[in-house]
């Protein structure tokens, strides 16, 4: 379900990722140079001839090793990284696309903004951005912390209740980009993935407009069952008289190429299981089981669903 | 010469004494000095016994957090494993860093500092016994209820960070939670109790002579984490008690809807937290700087260098906290400061790693098991401090933060800065407290074992953690190729087990308690830990005049244990040790020491009882033991403070020092003003979230109480300091009546009351409710801080009418008096501000 | 006290620093002016430690202990100098 490189950090995506990868080049660099002289120093301590050793033995040894080559290394580093950290957070162009994303538990709701800040396309665990061009991201909560990381497009930014963080990510080709919650937040928090797709901005664009498209008659069996079995009291299809927004929107569940926060592929026999006893797949998460539904409703629930694009 | 005193210190030149010591002299002080057997074994106060028990106790802590984490390992070895169900996975990752952190780390160091630094200072024993036994006990028997919490399911959940708002009552309803934040609560205690002890200890109890300079590099490790321990965890304490404020009385600090802040707890938790692991990394970096010492035969290179990395680390750590918060979206400004102060705090531990190497490299150093555990543990820590560098870089963090990277840089630091020490230090002072050395060959075993399965588990989560695992995930899916990595990280984890189980062989078969018939130096240490000791430490207190004695005076056992030294019996008959100056270490006064007690571990039980009832809701029998904790305390410290007939005796070589000394120089004194900058620092970190909750929400924010009644508060608390100055002063003078001071401070301590009654009149009156909001919150919390310390000062004046009574409040000057004297002119001038900050701003 | 304030007084001058910096960046958020306000608090803590330095090189040394005491002193301002560089960093390129 979720493709690409499997070495996140080291194989960016984008420009904000990219140049922390640069970053992380040259500190493991540093690592590795500076374990490799402590290793000598030991080495030579111990095992060195008389003439090193007494070069390594006195007060001198320690105000080059131990304070000089640190403060050398370390002002160089500080520059380097407060350096990166205002080019990282520097402001966005004012009309770059606007994403709301609000961690739940243990979920994300996604919401498109429209250039005065209001929503116009509500969506959940998945996020499609047009490749090449950077998106602004507003982190919030509304409950607990989360955080929300997608190593191969940004660092991470925590979702905190009460406040409201930006987050910008790029990435300059199409891909599928698989993310994670990053911080700690009870229950099933190993299970809140999250899905980034980038499209060409032409297709982006075509995809974008077909979801605001005249939405066509859905078939009256799954509607039927959708509103009987109280699936409407928490989800929203748009177009239809479900409006629940305690659970994820399921407008466009159908083109979501992952369920249950990014941990299951999507299709309708998946579907049908996760109405089912989505316990049994994802413990602890909100969504009651279904188990009293007989098969030929879950299938035909699941078809409907399948049918949101 | 210089003299900080008026002590002269060329009397030094009289020891050693010539001649026979009198006959009896050391069978008196055996029978002073012995220890309680059987049952009776649990008043004992002694540091060898505490010590041990205190190290035991601890690494017991260490073996069930470590458990744990095998059970985990065993759990993230394959993707979704059944091992553990989720709930069960996230109670056992928060236990495994609660329990590691404050149940063992801590207290390990803690408890290594009781047994070795009373030796290592010559002293008969730490300044506070009863204290010390106190805060052991209170520790154990505490320690061991909430780790039960974890068989009954009612372990805490939210990780040892225990971040708002998910463990508030609306998302950790049960009282999971609650077992946290009570059992951390007075674990707090415990580790604030033993740092006082320590503080004063070292910086008054050494031997004559030990002047700053000549200090064991371990004591000036053991001064700074004392002093960190003060400063740092009284932040916690606040914080644990406004989270618990939170979820009993629905107070909101931490709940953004109603004007408090979820990032708050954040500030309080790690101005703690970060502070924290050098608060475990400084004693174990002195011990490791004792004993390349010792293992190379050489005095330690740079050993000024190392004291000021000491110094430096103890600052700088409390300006890096706010790194565990780069990703919280905090200003760039804020951030860079906190970035560049981690780099600062790198540089010290750069100092000590090269004086180290340094040391090595002058010296001939023996490969035996302490020095391979020092040298894994070197190599271990660099590792650790350098991820800890690449963290530091804040667009590196935003990748690595709450990732496996940070898990393997954590363990690093911790394991290479602290476990491997401390087995150095298990090695090493064995034959200081067993009648056998551990043995050489099954260490190394243990060592090679530890130290390849630490590396083989962690080394690979670094790349894990770069590859996008989250920490603290119960599972993880298959298909990001994680599996192969996790795999090798629990084979690397079930090695490091067999290291330990290893160890634990050879204590069974080497292991053999003795408090006077020990192994001895077999190392060939040169400090002072190593003179021939019994339950009264050394015979007699040498002279010190360098940093490694015995190298430096071949001489120097046989003349300590022939009583040619200060103190070579008891004086008074009594316990006693004597009190020397901070600076230059010059005799001042001979400490009567309590001895063995039941009080101080009724007192424990009970105060561990306390908190664990109260967690459970079982109020009645909570309160009932906190009555009967706050009575075994009284009692104890009712047999304290007295003075014996004759007010000054002989210590040796003709030196006479007085037996009982009030003021400024007395160690309770000290003790007390440590207290008062603990609660001080409580009091700090409840005005900075009064103003920071200020700053993030001022629209809950309205007008404050009114300001005229500052009118009546403020003479009030001025009223009390007053009174509580002239109880002091009037009891010096000749023609004051028997009752006049403890009268004198009653009315001071009722005076008291009635200062933090009107403010919280006023308060009540302005309508402003604690749960309203943010600042109802805290002004309440500041105004409750109040009325407790105001509380204490009435007990106080009930404990001082009683000894008053009895006569025993003694003319010209009494320390139960002056201590208590001190705390209610403290806590005047604290309401004093609490009113006046508390009204300073509003909407 | 004058001893331990003599030993301390490089890393005590840091703390002032570091606090005072965190207290001025929460307070006046706008950059400008905290970027100001940093400089002439680094210079006037970095002008502290140099003054300290010049009173240490006339201490009056008669044992040991005292030039022992003055070397640490030294060191902590070395160190607490640079900490001090470094925390004004910050506001020149953040």
């Amino acid at each position: 379900m979720t493709s690409g490189s499997i070495f996140a950090v080291f194989d960016p995506a984008g420009p904000y990722a990219g140049s922390i990868t640069t970053l992380a080049w040259v500190l493991i660099a540093m690592f590795v140079a500076v374990l490799a002289v402590v290793i000598a120093a030991l080495w030579i301590a111990l095992r060195g001839s008389g003439r090193l050793k007494a070069r390594l033995g006195g007060t001198r040894a320690i105000w080059i090793g131990g304070i000089g080559f640190p403060v050398v290394v370390l002002t160089a580093l500080l520059v380097y990284g407060l350096t990166l950290t205002r080019h990282l957070t520097a402001p966005m162009p004012q009309d770059a696309m606007r994403v709301r994303i609000t961690g739940e538990m243990w979920w994300w709701r996604v919401a498109y903004l429209d250039p005065s800040g209001r929503p116009f396309m509500l969506d959940a665990n998945e996020l499609h951005i047009p490749a090449g061009r950077p998106v602004l991201l507003e982190l919030e909560s509304n409950d607990v912390i989360h955080s929300f990381w997608v190593p191969r497009l940004s660092g991470k930014l925590d979702m905190v209740p009460g406040r409201r963080n930006t987050l910008p990510i790029q990435a300059d080709g199409p891909g599928v980009f698989a993310g994670q919650c990053a911080e700690y937040c009870g229950g099933p928090h190993a299970l809140m993935g999250f899905v980034v797709i980038a499209h060409e901005p032409a297709a982006f664009d075509r995809m974008m407009a077909a979801r605001r498209a005249p939405r066509p008659v859905p078939d009256e069996r799954g509607r039927q069952l959708f509103r009987s079995t109280g699936c409407a009291a928490c989800h929203r299809i748009a177009g239809t008289e479900a409006n629940g927004m305690a659970g994820p929107d399921l407008t466009h569940v159908g083109s979501r190429r992952s369920l249950g926060a990014g941990i299951l592929p999507n299709n309708r026999g998946t579907l049908a299981g996760w109405i089912g006893d989505s316990q049994a797949i994802k413990p602890g998460n909100r969504m009651p089981p279904y188990k009293t539904l007989s098969a030929a409703d879950l299938q035909a629930l699941a078809a409907y669903l399948e049918a949101r694009k | 010469m210089k003299s900080e005193t008026g002590f002269d210190p060329a009397l030094y030149a009289r020891f050693p004494t010539p001649g026979e010591r009198p006959e009896g002299e050391l069978e008196e002080l055996e029978r002073i000095w012995c220890a309680p057997r059987g049952w009776q074994l649990l008043t004992a106060v002694n540091n060898n016994y505490i010590g041990f028990f205190y190290v035991a106790a601890a690494f017991l802590f260490f073996l069930l957090a470590g458990i744990l984490a095998l059970v985990m390992r065993v759990q993230l070895a394959l993707p979704l494993q059944g091992v553990l169900p989720q709930d069960t996975y996230n109670q056992f990752f928060t236990m495994h860093g609660t329990v590691m952190m404050f149940l063992f780390a801590v207290p390990m160091v803690e408890a290594i500092g009781v047994l070795l630094l009373p030796q290592m200072l010559a002293a008969r024993d730490l300044p506070f016994p009863r204290l010390s036994a106190y805060a052991f006990w209170a520790y154990f028997v505490g320690g061991l209820c909430f780790f039960t919490s974890l068989f009954f399911g009612l372990a805490p959940d939210g990780g040892w960070f225990m971040y708002p708002p998910y463990t508030s009552i609306t998302y950790s309803p049960g009282i999971n939670a609650d077992f946290w934040l009570l059992g951390i609560g007075f674990i707090e205690i415990s580790a604030i109790a033993g740092a006082i002890e320590i503080v004063v200890g070292v910086l008054r109890t050494r031997a004559p002579g030990m002047t700053l300079d000549k200090m064991p590099i371990y004591a000036w490790a053991m001064l700074v984490f004392g002093v960190m321990i003060i400063i740092a965890f009284p932040s916690v304490i606040l914080g644990t008690l406004l989270l618990e404020l939170e979820r009993a009385f629905n107070w909101p600090f931490f709940d953004p809807t109603r004007g408090g802040d979820a990032l708050l707890w954040q500030h309080l938790f790690w101005f703690f937290g970060h502070p924290e692991v050098y608060i475990i990394f400084l004693p174990a970096s002195g011990l490791v700087s004792m004993m390349v010492a010792t293992m190379t035969r050489t005095p330690l290179v740079g050993h000024y260098l190392i004291v000021l990395a000491f110094l430096a680390t103890g600052f700088i750590s409390f300006g890096v906290w706010a790194h565990h918060m780069f990703t919280t979206g905090m200003p760039n400004l804020s951030i860079g400061f906190f970035s560049a102060a981690s780099m600062a705090v790198s540089v010290p531990a750069g100092i000590q790693v090269f004086s180290w190497i340094a040391t090595f490299a002058v010296g001939k150093p023996r490969y035996n098991v302490p020095t391979l555990f020092l040298l894994g543990g070197i190599v271990t820590f660099v590792i650790g401090g350098l991820t800890g560098v690449m963290v530091a870089m804040v667009p590196f963090d935003w990748q690595a933060h709450d990732s496996y990277f940070i898990v393997a840089h954590l363990h690093h630091v911790l394991i290479g800065g602290m476990v491997f020490p401390m087995f150095a230090a298990f090695y090493y002072w064995t034959p200081m407290t067993s009648s056998r050395a551990l043995s050489e060959q099954l260490g190394k075993w243990a060592f090679w074992l530890m130290f390849t399965g630490m590396q083989v588990t962690f080394w690979p989560m670094h790349l894990v953690g770069l590859m996008g695992m989250p920490r603290r995930v119960y599972t993880y899916l298959p298909g990001r190729e994680w599996e192969v990595i996790n795999m090798i990280s629990t084979v690397g984890a079930f090695t490091l087990a067999a290291g330990v189980l290893a160890f634990l062989i050879d204590v069974a078969r080497n292991f053999r308690f003795t408090t006077d018939s020990d192994a001895g130096n077999v190392y060939g240490g040169g400090t002072l830990e190593w003179l021939p000791t019994g339950l009264y430490s050394t015979r007699s207190i040498p002279v010190v005049k360098s940093r490694e004695p015995l190298w430096d005076d071949p001489k120097l056992a046989e003349d300590v244990e022939a009583g040619r030294y200060f103190l070579p019996g008891s004086a008074t008959g009594l316990r006693e040790t004597i009190i020397t100056s901070p600076l230059r270490a010059e005799p001042q006064y001979l400490q009567i020491m309590p001895g063995p007690s039941a009080w101080p571990f009724l007192g424990a039980v009970f105060t561990a009882g306390f908190f664990i009832l109260l967690t459970v809701q079982a109020y009645i029998p909570s309160f009932a033991c906190g009555i009967l904790a706050v009575i075994c305390v009284l009692r104890w410290l009712w047999d304290t403070d007295r003075l014996v007939k004759e007010p000054d005796v002989d210590v040796g070589a003709g030196i006479r020092l007085p037996t009982y000394v009030t003021g400024p120089d007395s160690h309770g004194w000290w003790a007390m003003m440590i207290l008062l900058i603990v609660v001080g620092m409580i009091f700090v970190m409840g005005v900075f979230s009064f103003f920071y909750l200020y700053g993030v929400q001022p629209r809950f924010w309205v007008a404050p109480a009114d300001l005229w009644s500052l009118a009546m508060v403020l003479p009030a608390y001025g009223a009390a300091s007053g009174l509580a100055w002239l109880a002091r002063y009037m009891l010096a003078r000749e023609a004051t009546e028997l009752w006049t001071p403890g009268v004198l401070f009653l009315c001071g301590a009722i005076a008291l009351a009635t200062g933090i009654g009107a403010d919280l009149w006023s308060w009540i009156a302005s309508g402003l409710r604690p749960d309203a909001s943010g600042q109802g919150a805290t002004v309440y919390a500041l105004l409750g801080l109040e009325a407790m310390l105001a509380a204490i000062g009435l007990l106080m004046a009930g404990y001082i009418s009683a000894r008053n009574s009895r006569g025993m409040i003694v003319r010209p000057h009494n320390n139960s008096l002056d201590l208590c004297v001190l705390w209610v002119i403290y806590t005047a001038g604290q309401g004093a501000l609490t009113a006046v900050l508390t009204r300073a701003v509003g909407g | 006290m004058r001893t331990w304030a003599f030993l301390l007084g490089g890393l005590v001058i840091w703390a002032v620093h570091f606090f005072t910096l965190y207290i001025m960046a929460s307070v006046f958020l706008t950059p400008p002016l905290a970027r100001t306000l940093t400089m002439l608090i680094t210079l006037a803590c970095l002008g502290a430690i140099a003054f300290l330095a010049f009173k240490a090189r006339r201490i009056e040394i008669e044992t040991a202990t005292d030039s022992w005491v003055r070397a640490v002193a030294l060191l902590g301002m070395g160190v607490g100098g640079v900490a001090i560089v470094w925390q004004a960093l910050p506001a020149l390129l953040v």
